[in-house]
């Protein structure tokens, strides 16, 4: 057996630090989920609509983030796109907009599938009044499908909330790098790597429940 | 008012309407019977072109609905359907104001007074603040009319309007239809209900196979059946 003590108070001790890289992952998730919300329910209405172009591009997108892992896209929006474009955005920036751009791909097919289950009938009804496809899709279609995507979105929060902690690799001062800049100074690997994951726990617990509520909430009788 | 000219619809090779000629002058109640599947929606499908035939013309109100605005043009052939399509996560008033709202502009106000006269109108002026869910088969369905209504049009195309209805509430929607039927409105009706047929219908058209077998005013249509076909479906029908 090793030596090792299991100490609890190092866990005490460390966790106002590590309590500020929890804050910077919720806001890099909010933020990231927000915009990935927009893109992802942008790119799964284009994919219903009648329209070819709007079809093919967004399906383009999606493929295009679904088929290469998040750490690339991360690395080429960090490292490779300034050298095309002459100019680097903060850590921050980049970590925000790997985030919506990935979550907005999954988000997507989410919002395409819920709009796909809402009633053939509903649109019919709703052409039948004289509404144009995209007045249908707003008034009609979308408010039924969003009750559908929450539970959904919800597992996709969850997902980019644990997916920040790949942010490491670009400095981002987030949970798993505040848990990595700590233990370069205490050595505590156990005590350090542990409090974090209970962090995280309570993170996505957290967003699970809130989800929850907001399903109950929104639940649609038929 | 409405002209049919020689359509043919196919799905899938298989061909759905086949040559259909038809017209209906203004204030005309045409019932259209037939077995299942003979292509009765498809017909009313087409009318109001959430179907295009492969052939053929439909004329609605004097436009030519191949090259008409359909966006325009739907509004003026109401539809009702067999499965009500209320949108479920609106109250009824707001079923009924969003198309004068959004398609025709009209002021809140103004939409929310129409639905309410039309509710009234449709027995249900108490349930405004319903939603759907709360409402029987029979309230749905006379919801759904009068959100027909509410934009307007000029003709009313009901497609087998009670046959989801268990049979106590039928005869509330059919109450409602041949007010309007007395009203003078423009209608085609899809629907199994003879006793309907024989008292409102100026006209009955029988299909079967895609193709219009027997039309005729609606009393020699009945009492003298010119076709077998017809003769054994009436029989069918009459007996239950
Ligand atoms: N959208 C569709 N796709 C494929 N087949 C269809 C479609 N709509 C109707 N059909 C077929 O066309 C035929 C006629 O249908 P329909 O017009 O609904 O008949 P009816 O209303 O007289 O029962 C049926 O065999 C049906 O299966
Ligand atoms: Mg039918």
């Amino acid at each position: 057996m090793t030596s090792f003590q299991f100490d609890a108070s190092v866990m005490l001790e460390t966790l106002p630090l590590l309590m500020e890289g929890a804050r910077l992952t919720l806001w890099v998730t909010l933020l990231g989920c927000f915009f990935g919300f927009l893109f992802g329910v942008a790119a799964g209405v284009s994919r219903s609509l009648d329209s070819p172009w709007a079809r093919r591009l967004a399906g383009i997108y999606i493929e295009l983030i679904r088929g290469t892992p998040l750490m690339v896209q991360v690395m080429f929006l960090y490292f490779g796109l300034p050298l095309i474009l002459g100019l680097r955005f903060p850590p921050l920036t980049a970590g925000v907009v790997a985030i919506a751009l990935n979550s907005g791909a999954y988000i997507a097919e989410v919002a395409r599938g819920a709009i796909a289950e809402v009633a053939k009938g509903q649109m019919e009804a709703a052409r039948c009044i004289g509404l144009t496809q995209a007045q249908a899709l707003r008034f009609v279609i979308w408010p039924q499908a969003f009750r559908a995507m929450i539970p959904p979105l919800g597992n996709q929060f969850v997902i980019s909330l644990k997916d920040t902690s790949l942010l490491v690799v670009i400095g981002v001062g987030e949970l798993t790098r505040s848990g990595q800049e700590v233990i370069a100074v205490n050595f505590r690997a156990f005590e350090v790597w542990l409090t974090v994951a209970l962090l995280y726990l309570c993170l996505t617990l957290g967003i699970s429940l809130s989800l929850r509520f907001l399903e109950k909430k929104y639940k649609l009788v038929q | 008012m409405i002209q049919i000219k020689e359509i043919s619809k196919s799905f899938g090779g298989k061909k759905v309407l086949d040559q259909v000629t038809m017209r209906l002058d203004q204030g005309e109640v045409v019932v259209v019977i037939g077995p299942s599947g003979s292509g009765k929606s498809t017909l009313l499908r087409c009318i109001n072109a959430l179907e295009q035939p492969e052939e053929g013309e439909v004329w609605l109100c004097g436009q030519n609905m191949a090259t008409a605005d359909l966006n325009h043009i739907r509004s003026i052939a109401g539809m009702v359907f067999q499965q009500f399509n209320l949108f479920p996560h609106m109250s009824v008033l707001d079923n009924l104001t969003l198309g004068p709202k959004i398609v025709q502009g009209m002021p809140l106000k103004e939409a929310k007074d129409l639905a309410r006269a039309l509710l009234h109108k449709v027995g249900l002026a108490d349930q405004s603040s319903a939603f759907p869910h709360q409402l029987s088969g029979g309230q749905q369905q006379r919801v759904a009319i009068a959100r027909a209504l509410a934009m307007k049009p000029k003709v009313m195309l009901f497609d087998e309007p009670t046959s989801a209805l268990d049979p106590e509430l039928i005869g509330e929607v059919l109450a409602v239809m041949r007010q309007l039927a007395e009203e003078g409105m423009t209608m085609v009706v899809v629907t199994h209900e003879m006793g309907f047929a024989r008292s409102v219908a100026n006209r009955v058209v029988f299909m079967d196979q895609g193709k219009i077998k027997a039309q005729g005013p609606t009393e020699r249509f009945f009492n003298a059946p010119s076709h077998p076909r017809l003769q054994n479906f009436l029989s069918k029908v009459l007996n239950h």
